[in-house]
């Protein structure tokens, strides 16, 4: 792999600010230089702190909520406060943590790195977005604080506008985490198309960085509908203009719909992500490219196309007309095929390639497993006479959680454990690593495979108390949260470990053939010494070297030319 | 069709509606379907995880192209993909016309209790119908968004404020199951005085009892499948005694008129948040209150005949100190009949 001279593509504080060769974390110190750092490599950390944060806060809700259902009445705490604990466990884990954590924390990190780029497109409105997120923060903080909010994270009216906590402050925070959520977006997709390295071709682009496209232009097309809805929300609370409430002449549904304009893409801002860290996972351990790359890029696209058609089918008994809800139905439908795709390619992979049990590799394939489940079960509710005894249930929570945790957290903590070498530049403990992993996925299955039970038994959704013939069953889930909670804190610990205890990374410890793999650990300020060619694509086992498995390009560079002219002819 | 009286299965509720058994068939199509898809796709991906792990002398081989693998997988689920969608849907129109011959009932739903209205215009806080009849429910909601869902029945309608919406079904068998509110409407756990008790029966007809925290589970209720006679019975005795005495034009007994308050009590939802045992609730308790002088944010008030009339067409008024602007109006929903048999119940309180 061949590295030549090519003037740098975009500005990077590097040229003026410092060693662009130096590693990212120690080119500069001081907290200032974190607090001003226009370096995407710091803001996706500085995501990443506060994505875990945020994790950590919506999980405790979690745990709370189901420890309140563990035995019929109260058990810990009372009705309001129960609802407020599930209203801040959805805001929290849905806008602080599942939209931005993916796409923010380590597509930041490693999108530009991996096209070859020295920074995203616009390292300064990067920044921004970080700081944007940082007051949603605080604003959604101040709202808890402040009285706090009962409505679940949907707001439906017209409850939300008759409540007497805090809505608008809390939607307000939501309002400025969206323009955090624009600009990142509008940022890769300004990068993905502009900055991508001398022979990274569209063809040659990561699965990861195909996943991050199609998220990016979500973000850009959806998230602003969301603003406009909670201005609409605030003007009616505000002002009293009938929009939504029908005491002033409002449509009830007409939120719904706007919302859920919003927040369908959103949830596929969510698992796109997390299937584009599964892509790179499943080649890497694989050691084989990913089958029918073409099939899988396109379908995320896929599913961002079909992300906005498909609102209608959170409403199906809402009082919509009965052709809305046919159309909605069959839209629906479809999602089940660009899912399917991606399903079939990544089992496909693993057939005569050559796997590597590593723990990133176990939720890799426990993604596979548990978004089989959520899937299959999405059949269910996208059916519409079996959706109507369904909706609204804890069937429908159990698919969701299979989706977005089951699917999401898995990638991302599969992620995490994959890139932590390369991000921080030590090695975690594989065998905790392997424990945490054990727990996790035991305890996620059995707190949400009996949620699937007694929702289709008919235990709706949000109740703070239920009928006796469900005790048995949130018992389980209760028992099952405590145990994946235990794994989530091994992972956590084995990772924070890593940190003071872990051995030096090597430059490239999984063998992985991404471009990612091939600069230094930890990644230097301007992610490479030289701006890369690429001559061959992220997953091509068989093109690549056995030293570029083993130390990656710079060192090959340094070594004499011969290998350069006789790299540079195979190219494309 | 397919039978609709089978019992609970692992999976589902009773049935108890003709539509029930098309559904759960439904139900279980996909169920095995997926069972082979999951089956089929995680069975490869840990066979070929252990066939192909690595090991020393073990390669792997390059990804090649399969087009019409490619092709085969993305095709062969639209046929399955049809399928669910025509079935789904015809069940689903099933479920959307209900027959011209249907029982219409209104149902009110309100933070939180349900009211049924019958064709004679009695109500109840419980759902009766008769066994294979065809029963319309035309719903609406005072307040907030409700959802009527009878797991049994296999129906889900939500209750929107400010219009009508509707769902229809016939019950196969005489039974009773619960009704559920399914979509989020709110809770309240402190009363005049700070927190709510709340402790949950073991009566499965009433498991939420009045007088405590409320909300939105607890919005329990009732379906009774009932045999011909049985719904007749229950018909007349909804009905109210004191209409005899208004078409004779002679005043309505007290006490009759107190048994009347109190049908009125529990069927228009009132007993959700006020007690009659002298604990207040959500609103005040009606226990002895009749006469007294209670302090309002407008000053002092006698409780009569007109403070009970105004708060219960107009709750924002006048509101007795300790207590939040909570009660939704019922202005338009009771009849003066029926106002003065609710003052004349809190009067046989005292």
């Amino acid at each position: 792999m061949a590295a030549v001279d090519i003037p740098a593509i975009g500005g990077h504080e590097a040229d003026a600010h410092g060693d662009g060769n130096a590693p990212y974390l120690t080119a500069k110190r001081g907290i200032m230089s974190w607090v001003y750092t226009v370096d995407h490599k710091r803001i996706g950390l500085m995501y990443l702190m506060m994505v875990s944060i945020a994790f950590l806060a919506g999980g405790t809700f979690a745990l709370l909520v189901r420890l309140e259902l563990f035995s019929r009445g109260k058990t810990i705490v009372d009705a309001e406060t129960y609802n407020r604990f599930f209203t801040l466990h959805g805001a929290i884990m849905v806008f602080l943590f599942i939209i931005p954590s993916v796409p923010a924390a380590l597509g930041n990190f490693f999108l530009p790195i991996m096209i070859g780029a020295k920074d995203v497109a616009f390292p300064r409105l990067n920044m921004l977005s970080f700081y944007l997120y940082c007051i949603g923060v605080v604003i959604l903080l101040a709202s808890i604080i402040g009285g706090s909010v009962d409505t679940g994270w949907t707001f439906y009216t017209p409850y939300s506008v008759q409540t007497a906590n805090s809505v608008i402050s809390m939607t307000f925070g939501v309002f400025v985490l969206g323009f955090s959520s624009i600009l990142t977006g509008l940022n890769f997709l300004v990068t993905v198309h502009t900055l991508r390295a001398p022979g990274v071709s569209w063809t040659r682009l990561p699965l990861f960085v195909w996943g991050m496209y199609a998220t990016a232009l979500m973000q850009v097309l959806a998230t602003p509908v969301l603003a406009i809805t909670l201005l609409l929300l605030g003007a009616e609370r505000f002002f009293g203009i009938g929009i939504f409430d029908p005491k002033l002449g409002g449509d009830p549904v007409l939120f719904q719909h706007f919302f859920w304009f919003y927040s369908h893409p959103a949830v596929y801002i969510m698992i796109v992500p997390g299937m584009a860290i599964n892509s790179e996972l499943i080649a890497t351990f694989s050691r084989r490219s990913i089958f029918g790359y073409f099939a899988v890029a396109m379908s995320s696209i896929g599913l961002a196309i079909l992300g906005f058609l498909v609102w209608g089918h959170h409403m199906f008994v809402a009082g919509m007309s009965e052709f809305s809800t046919m159309l909605f139905s069959a839209l629906t439908m479809l999602v089940a095929i660009p899912s399917g795709v991606k399903m079939f390619n990544w089992t496909a992979t693993l057939y005569k390639g050559s796997i590597v049990w590593a723990s990133p590799m176990l939720y890799a394939m426990s993604f596979i497993f548990l978004f089989s489940i959520g899937g299959l079960t999405g059949l269910f509710l996208g059916t519409l006479s079996v959706d109507v005894h369904l909706t609204d249930t804890y069937f429908v929570v159990a698919h969701f959680h299979y989706v977005m945790m089951g699917g999401t957290v898995m990638a991302f903590l599969g992620g995490l454990l994959y890139w932590w070498p390369k991000m921080t530049g030590k090695m975690h403990d594989e065998l905790k690593a392997k424990i945490g992993f054990v727990f996790v996925f035991i305890g996620f299955n059995l707190t949400f495979m009996s949620q699937f039970i007694m929702g289709s038994r008919g235990m709706p959704r949000r109740y703070y108390d239920y009928l006796p013939q469900f005790e048995p069953f949130h018992r389980a889930s209760t028992i099952g949260s405590w145990i994946l909670a235990v794994g989530l804190f091994t992972t956590g610990y084995t990772l924070l470990e890593a940190l003071w205890k872990g051995k030096r990374a090597p430059r490239n410890p999984w063998g992985s053939a991404g471009y990612e793999w091939m600069t230094e650990t930890p990644v230097p300020l301007a992610n490479f010494r030289q701006t890369p060619v690429i001559t061959r694509g992220p997953y091509d086992y068989h093109l690549a070297t056995p030293e570029e498995l083993a130390t990656g390009w710079d060192e090959i560079s340094e070594k004499p030319a011969a290998k350069k002219t006789s790299q540079a002819t195979k190219k494309d | 069709m397919n039978e609709s009286n089978a019992p609970a299965t692992y999976q589902l509720p009773e049935q108890m509606s003709t539509v029930s058994g098309d559904i759960d068939w439904l139900y279980y199509f996909i169920y095995w379907t997926s069972v082979v898809l999951f089956v089929a796709i995680v069975g490869a991906m840990i066979y070929w995880a252990i066939k192909y792990r690595e090991r020393p002398g073990h390669k792997p081989t390059p990804t090649g192209h399969n087009m019409p693998l490619e092709i085969a997988w993305t095709v062969a689920p639209i046929f399955i993909l049809v399928f669910l969608f025509h079935k789904g849907f015809q069940g689903y129109m099933d479920l959307a016309v209900a027959p011209a011959n249907s029982i219409e009932i209104r149902v009110n739903a309100k933070q939180w209790s349900w009211e049924f209205v019958y064709p004679n215009g009695g109500s109840s806080p419980e759902l009766h119908v008769p066994e294979g009849k065809p029963v319309k429910l035309v719903l609406t909601s005072a307040d907030v968004l409700h959802s009527f869902f009878v797991p049994a029945l296999r129906v889900k309608r939500d209750v929107v404020p400010g219009m009508f919406t509707t769902v229809w079904f016939q019950t196969t068998h005489v039974g009773h199951d619960d009704i559920a509110c399914a979509e989020y409407c709110g809770g309240r756990s402190t009363g005049a005085n700070g927190e709510l008790p709340y402790e949950p029966s073991d009566d499965p007809r009433n498991p939420y009892p009045a007088g405590q925290a409320t909300g939105h589970w607890a919005m329990h209720g009732m379906m009774f499948s009932e045999t011909e006679e049985d719904y007749a019975k229950f018909l007349k005795s909804i009905g109210d005694k004191c209409d005899q005495f208004a078409t004779t034009g002679k005043p309505c007994p007290a006490d009759i008129a107190a048994e009347q308050g109190q049908k009125i009590y529990s069927n228009k939802g009132c007993l959700a948040c006020h007690t009659t045992t002298g604990v207040p609730g959500v609103g005040p308790s009606w226990k002895g209150i009749w006469g007294k002088e209670e302090a309002t944010n407008v000053g002092k008030v006698k409780i009569d005949e007109n403070y009970i009339r105004e708060s219960i067409l107009d709750p924002q008024a006048k509101i007795v100190t300790g207590f939040g602007p909570v009660m939704p109006t019922f202005r338009g929903q009771i009849s003066d009949q029926e106002l003065n048999e609710v003052i004349a119940y809190i009067e046989s309180l005292k």
